[in-house]
């Protein structure tokens, strides 16, 4: 009789143990992703196997349910769209910004990003509420103020995207096309079309976050398919039938998301994600310095609004201390949420970056399995999470404090391999064949080559995975265990309570948290590489 | 990098690693005494019950909140998800259109409390599934800067009078919470017709149809809005903020339906894995002195029964009550959500 000893002895001599490590990594990485999936997918089979569905929803979508997808990709791509330039033409001014400034700037945004849609949405609404006392033709309601207040929501997100976009071209290049054509000119034919594929990655980025999310259209009266999807669950309180509702939805965001991974996979350049840009500033014609200010503009009303907002809101530094003081154990929760979805996704995301790089058949496999989870809406995540861990041999995870992590982990990790994949397309291979060549062992090549090259993309991911960790509700309110909760979920509740200060006070602890986050990595990252350790240029040189 | 930066660095990675694990690890464990309470009860209102429980009776609660942004659907979902294995031991809703769904979905447990011995028959189920206790009313919130005395809505119809201009009354999403249940009650009493020809005027009107009840208060307390339908607990909190707001208990007058008022419900769950706890804490929470001690703190403002502390903000004296099953209001659920996603959600 066969034993099992000769069968993993031909596995063992067949792969080494990098092979084993990668595969085994890989395998939990999809695993964690794609758990929900799996559980929405084993309770639909379950429903329609017993005959308690009707199989032809998704397909046969009335004129009203129509009208609402198409409104909701025209919101989402209105948004996106709008995003992008305002990001492109704010990122064009911070050419000639120095390394010092770029980080303020990209830490601010990062901060702002952190902070939930529904309480731009807030605060826009009370905006307008005080302005219609003086003008009362001003619309408060529709589709006109929903547009504004989602743009002005995922503005500082569009415009860290629009930063990696412009930061994954070469600027000699750029350089070498300034010296012959005006600036302009250079701008619209070489730094867009490089950076295009990047700015369409983004674009979907946005486009995704913009189509699953009701809670700002709803509160100005413009009506989403992703509200009727959770109408429908909250009607008949299954899951089976909303999976079926959204699977419209989620078709049109795989769409888009395949779409924009064509223009990822074209990138072809080298990032220098935190040097100083230009020698010279650049010179552009009046009409796009204007378009840059009105940009300037935007965004400072939008921090402006925001900001002033918040302080006047929370009003008394003891409304401040009290709110942080009645919310520690949900503070100290949620930064322990955001540290494990960083401790976590990171080392399986790269894994999953360097198969997504891979041709053909595998590739597009793990493209697919990639880009599926974002298209899900949150509760129907989190639901899926109870569905797969909440069974016998599972169940020890399930409803323990991991949990919170890992759906986030599901919800987000997808964006950190995709981060992670740029990345890896800009670093030469010879760097680590060289590295085999002349390190000493293993760790010494990790740490002093591997990681230094890996540094700008794990930094990036880990800050938008913190952002959106902080900010996620739908899917961590299904899941958090009992007795523990979020900032996110006291927000809210204190929201619906009417306690508007501390609301406030504690979107502003959000804010300052996830300043000081990402202020300590620069920090860190800078105290590890200074001196003759300091980390080499993209292309392996080291800088003087 | 010299040696030296690499062990740092290694062990600052070591530290951080250590720290994270013993934080998400050492959580009480096998306590022996714990109650999982999974609650739509406004966490401001139902933490201090819970914090009195574990003082008088040594058992922990471990609360589970629901939030107004998701809609109700996280919580009860989440119950409905858990059926193989449940998690919670008790279910305290702030109405009882969900309660009476997860009855119907085999969710809860059979459990005849003694502390509800002096409690209305029309509260307790006949099977003994779920029990009912003070709640609130559904009532309008009039902005008195916005209207005078002569201005004030009367009842629910009035939503649909043309004297108070387009986008100047409010109510909540119809298909969501209280107001689902409200809506739900309307098509009972009045009839299916009637309350689709009500609801579809009031989309036509441009009712501003809003995220929920407390957006509701605070649109109305801000002047954005005229009058709003809200329950009394939101409207309430608007006034003791101090707020320019009045409340009005609509179809009061001789002749009209009177208003819906939504008791609070309490269960246990089927399967539960704590069941003794969960039936002290349901005896607990269905006592007349947590009645009273939620009627002060201003989440219960009709009472079930006669306490010592008034509802301070609004005259509950005579308040004439819809007369309308709760059965049967929860029965016409699902077609009223039908029939209400179909006229709002467009």
């Amino acid at each position: 009789m066969a034993t099992p000893r000769p069968f993993f002895l031909k596995i063992r001599g067949r792969l080494s143990p990098e092979q084993c490590m990668y595969a085994l990594v890989l395998g939990v990485f999809f695993l964690l992703i794609t758990c929900p999936l799996i559980g929405l997918g084993v309770d639909l089979l379950y429903a329609a196997l017993k005959g308690n569905l009707d199989l032809s929803t998704p397909f046969l979508l009335s004129s009203r349910r129509l009208g609402l997808l198409a409104a909701s990709i025209g919101l989402a791509a209105a948004v996106a769209f709008s995003g992008i330039v305002t990001g492109v033409l704010l990122v064009s001014l911070l050419w000639r910004a120095s390394r010092k400034i770029l980080v303020v700037v990209l830490l601010a945004m990062l901060a702002f990003a952190a902070i939930p849609p529904y309480i731009h949405a807030l605060t826009w609404s009370s905006l307008l509420g005080y302005v219609t006392g003086f003008l009362p033709g001003v619309p408060v309601t529709g589709w006109g103020i929903s547009y504004w207040v989602e743009f002005m929501a995922l503005l500082p997100l569009a415009t860290l995207l629009s930063w990696i976009a412009f930061a994954s071209v070469d600027f000699h290049l750029v350089e070498a096309g300034r010296v012959f054509r005006p600036d302009m000119e250079t701008f619209f034919k070489i730094l867009l079309p490089l950076s295009a594929p990047a700015l369409g990655a983004a674009f979907g980025f946005l486009f995704l976050i913009c189509c699953s999310d009701y809670s700002v259209p709803s509160l100005f009266g413009a009506d989403v398919y992703a509200l009727d999807i959770f109408a429908q669950f909250s009607a008949t309180g299954s899951s089976a039938l909303a999976s079926l509702y959204a699977l419209p939805l989620m078709v049109v965001t795989i769409i888009v998301m395949i779409a924009c991974r064509s223009g990822i996979r074209t990138l072809a350049q080298t990032p220098d994600w935190l040097s100083a840009r230009f020698g010279t500033a650049p010179r552009f014609p009046r009409f796009f310095v204007g378009l840059q200010a009105i940009a300037c503009g935007i965004i400072a009303l939008q921090i402006l609004i925001l900001f002033s907002g918040l302080i006047l809101t929370t009003g008394t530094l003891s409304t401040f201390t009290r709110s942080v003081a009645m919310a520690h154990g949900e503070l100290t929760y949620s930064l322990l949420i955001a540290a494990g979805v960083i401790l976590i996704s990171l080392p399986l995301a790269l894994a999953a970056a360097y198969e997504l790089r891979q041709p053909g058949l595998r590739g597009a496999v793990a493209w697919i399995l990639v880009l599926l989870p974002l298209a899900i809406p949150a509760s129907l995540t989190g639901i899926g999470m109870i569905l797969f861990w909440n069974t016998p041999g599972l169940s020890m995870l399930y409803p323990g404090l991991l949990m919170p992590i890992l759906v986030s982990v599901a919800r987000f990790a997808p964006f950190a391999a995709i981060i992670l994949f740029v990345q890896l397309r800009f670093i030469d291979p010879i760097l680590f064949d060289a590295a085999a060549v002349f390190s000493r062992s293993r760790l010494e090549t990790w740490l002093q080559i591997r990681f230094p090259l890996y540094a700008p993309g794990l930094l990036v991911a880990a800050g938008i995975l913190a952002a959106l960790t902080l900010a996620e509700l739908g899917a961590t309110l299904v899941v958090a265990p009992p007795g523990h909760g979020t900032l996110t979920m006291r927000i809210y509740n204190y929201l619906h309570y009417g306690a508007a200060g501390e609301v406030a006070g504690l979107c502003l602890l959000i804010t300052i948290l996830t300043l000081m986050a990402g202020a300590c990595t620069i920090a860190t990252l800078y105290w590890l590489y200074r001196g003759p350790g300091r980390a080499p240029e993209p292309d392996g040189r080291k800088s003087e | 990098m010299n040696k030296i930066r690499t062990i740092q660095i290694l062990a600052v990675i070591v530290v951080l690693a250590v720290i994270l694990i013993a934080a998400l690890v050492m959580l009480p464990k096998d306590q022996k005494k714990t109650v999982v309470v999974y609650t739509s009860v406004d966490q401001v209102y139902s933490e201090p019950v819970f914090r009195d429980f574990e003082n008088q009776t040594g058992i922990t609660v471990l609360p589970v909140y629901d939030v107004e942004a998701t809609k109700t659907t996280g919580l009860v979902n989440r119950l409905i998800a858990e059926r193989n294995r449940p998690q919670a031991d008790v279910f305290w809703s702030g109405e009882f259109g969900q309660t009476l769904l997860l009855k119907n979905e085999s969710i809860l447990a059979a459990y005849s409390s003694p502390s509800a011995t002096d409690l209305p028959r029309q509260f307790r189920d006949p099977e003994d599934y779920w029990t009912g206790f003070g709640g609130r009313a559904r009532v309008f919130i009039v902005n008195m800067d916005k209207l005078t005395p002569d201005q004030y809505p009367h009842s629910v119809n009035d939503m649909l009078d043309s004297r108070y201009p387009v986008n100047t009354v409010g109510i909540a999403y119809p298909m969501f919470g209280t107001a689902a249940t409200h809506a739900a009650a309307l098509y009972s009493y009045l009839g299916s017709e009637k309350a689709r020809d009500f609801f579809s005027t009031m989309s036509e009107r441009q009712v501003r149809v809003v995220d929920g009840n407390s957006v509701v208060r605070d649109l109305v307390a801000d002047g954005q809005l005229a009058f709003g339908l809200t329950d009394t607990d939101d409207a309430c909190g608007a006034v003791e903020m101090g707020k320019p707001v009045v409340i009005i208990v609509p179809d009061q007058q001789p002749g009209e339906m009177g208003t819906l008022v939504i008791p609070n419900t309490v269960a246990m769950i089927a399967g539960s894995p704590h069941p003794s706890e969960a039936k002290t804490f349901i005896d607990y929470v269905l006592d007349q002195k947590t009645e009273d001690s939620l009627v002060s703190s201003g989440w219960i403002q009709i009472p079930s029964r006669d306490v010592p502390t008034k509802t301070a903000c609004m005259n509950i004296t005579g308040i004439k009550v819809m007369d309308i099953s709760y059965q049967d209001v929860y029965t016409g659920i699902p077609a009223t959500q039908k029939d209400l996603i179909e006229i709002f959600i467009r």
